[in-house]
């Protein structure tokens, strides 16, 4: 085979190399930097951005407070709790949780669409919501619960969570690794086939990236091939592919005219409809109450407000989730952004879009395990 | 080859989401509880420093919170219902390490302190609503040394301390010669009031930036 396609070859996979090590950095830095309670024998910084969030939370939190008190006398305070409480469940989310970062990982390992990040998002947030007012109102009101059974169960609750985080992502990096290999494996068998071919004729091989400058000279050859190749997929790894039908596959079979050698995606394996897919995430996210909902749904108690606190707590649910939901949305525009980058590049695209998904799979794991060993920092409930 | 700007366009926004998602993590959390500390230096006769002596306030939201479930006889919170909730904090501060950090001559000491003494309590003032939790902390060893340097703050910023604003330290028994200083942050999280119902119309004009939270107090005895 000539020097010139081995350089060539190289050279993209130098390139994708180098694109994959840099998604690689990016991700494993934002799920780095989720690990703040490395080392943590300095108090945080407070300048800056983080202190302005800081800042803004702090103050909303008190001035939730400082409104429940007022709202006992003066109806009109009522509006100011539930501004107030949009806006300080905005600006909490900004902060510290795991919730963005499954979510959004989530979101990267999948094909979802934009609506489906954004309901993802508010359905996680008011199934917290809920979770934070059912644990009040059984504890508080009906066994009369000390603050510390609360925390505790409270911790409870998060261990079952922050497994089902593991779980979520082990089974996605299941997936994701299955599809992962199965385009390993197609780029490998085209390599093969083109490498026999190479010795009759370079201008074959040149082709069997899809590029059109290539076409116009070895088109009769380069179909052979690849339907040559296309076989020999099917009889090897039949085990392994399903046929399947997302837009996904119809982009695929434009580019890629091999056929139909994919592995399963997530919706065959999730049965039709889909839902239920995405309500392992919603349910892993949304278990764990946020500890301020819940001390400012026992102090709205302890002022005789409690439907004002469960107003309130609805609000701030509403308030995390715009915050969520916009980086929900990003997360599917980057997601989208892959997916066109690799199917018009084929094979090692495809490769590395499934490389892509394998780590942010590997990242839900990731966060989820960090969670539960206590190594990423979470929420406390005070000092029970 | 790979089209260049879809790669930048899409690098840009993993980098975009990576920030959203994590930086803001290194932020920790907001401070959800809010504490004025009282603090006493507890020296022995030969001029040792053998103890510190917490009275820890918290703020009005917290105190509700961690009162929930308890009965309250003639209208306040009896120092007996608030025991087993005492031992709790007490027993769970040890993790924290009572948020307590020592330096001698400007060395930072580990492990300093040993279990507080079993005379802890909580107190809850009726009027205020508000709670207040006393225990001292033993130095392992007693301490003499020209400057002693007491550090106290939630590095998990869970629990934003402040020092109380008359006579925040204490030096019971200690050398003439010595003299206490103490470093307060400008925090401008910490609200004027532990009585939020009080704080809401002045905390708004603390908003702004602020340093490092940690309440250092300095006792020098030359």
């Amino acid at each position: 085979m000539s020097d010139g396609t081995n350089w060539r070859r190289m050279h993209r996979l130098m390139l994708s190399g180098a694109v994959a090590a840099g998604l690689l950095t990016v991700t494993a830095a934002g799920a780095w930097a989720q690990f703040g309670a490395l080392g943590g024998m300095r108090p945080p910084p407070e300048t800056g951005i983080f202190g302005w969030l800081l800042g803004q939370q702090a103050f909303f939190y008190q001035a939730l407070a400082g409104l429940l008190h007022a709202a006992k006398s003066n109806g009109s305070a009522y509006w100011g709790l539930m501004g107030v409480s949009l806006v300080y469940g905005i600006f909490h989310a900004a902060g510290p949780g795991h919730g963005k970062a499954v979510i959004s990982s989530y979101l990267l390992a999948n094909e979802e669409t934009w609506r489906r990040g954004i309901t993802l998002s508010f359905a996680a947030a008011a199934l917290q919501s809920v979770t934070a007012i059912v644990i009040v109102a059984i504890a508080a009101l009906l066994i009369g619960a000390t603050a510390k059974m609360m925390g505790d169960t409270v911790n409870d609750i998060e261990t079952v969570s922050y497994a089902l985080i593991i779980l979520v992502g082990a089974r996605l990096l299941w997936i994701k690794g299955r599809s992962f290999r199965s385009a390993l494996h197609k780029v490998r068998a085209r390599a093969e086939p083109a490498k026999a071919v190479t010795r009759e004729s370079d201008i074959v091989h040149a082709d069997a990236c899809g590029e059109a400058r290539h076409h116009d000279h070895a088109h009769s050859r380069d179909d052979r091939v690849h339907g040559e190749h296309a076989r020999a997929d099917h009889s090897r790894h039949d085990h392994v592919h399903g046929h399947h039908h997302d837009d996904d596959e119809e982009e695929e079979e434009s580019v890629l005219p091999w056929g139909h050698a994919h592995g399963p995606e997530p919706e065959e394996l999730a049965g039709p409809g889909g839902w239920r897919r995405g309500l392992s995430a919603i349910v892993a996210v949304g278990l764990r109450p946020c500890s301020g909902a819940i001390i400012i749904l026992v102090f709205a108690l302890s002022q005789g407000l409690f439907w004002a606190g469960i107003a309130s707590t609805f609000v701030m649910g509403l308030g995390t989730a715009v915050t969520v939901g916009t980086i929900a949305s990003l997360a599917v525009g980057a997601k989208s952004l892959a997916k066109r980058l690799s199917v018009r590049r084929t094979g090692y695209g495809l490769l590395m879009l499934r490389g892509f998904e394998v780590v942010a799979a590997g990242l839900v794991m990731l966060v989820g395990v960090a969670l539960l060993t206590g190594y990423m920092a979470s929420e406390r409930m005070g000092f029970f | 080859m790979l089209r260049v700007p879809m790669v930048h366009r899409f690098l840009l926004t993993l980098a975009v989401l990576a920030g959203l998602v994590a930086v803001p993590g290194k932020a920790f959390a907001h401070p959800h509880v809010w504490v004025t500390m009282h603090s006493d230096l507890l020296y022995a006769p030969d001029g040792s420093v053998t103890a510190i002596r917490h009275a820890w306030t918290f703020d009005d939201m917290f105190s509700a919170f961690a009162t929930m479930g308890l009965s309250k006889t003639n209208g306040t919170f009896a120092r007996q219902t608030l025991q087993p909730l005492a031992k709790i904090n007490i027993d769970t501060l040890k993790d924290f390490d009572y948020f307590t950090y020592a330096k001698i001559d400007g060395k930072r000491m580990k492990d300093a302190f040993s279990q507080p003494l079993a005379d802890y309590w909580l107190y809850y003032d009726p009027k205020t609503t508000l709670l207040t939790l006393h225990f001292t902390l033993p130095f392992k060893t007693p301490v003499k040394a020209k400057a002693l340097q007491i550090e106290v703050y939630d590095p998990t910023f869970f629990i934003d301390f402040a020092m109380a604003k008359d006579d925040p330290v204490t030096l019971v028994g200690a050398p003439a010669q010595c003299k206490t200083a103490t470093q307060k942050p400008p925090d401008i999280n910490f609200p004027t009031t532990l009585r939020f119902d009080q704080a809401l119309v002045t905390s708004e004009a603390n908003i702004g930036m602020g340093a490092s939270f940690a309440n250092k107090i300095t006792v020098t005895c030359p």
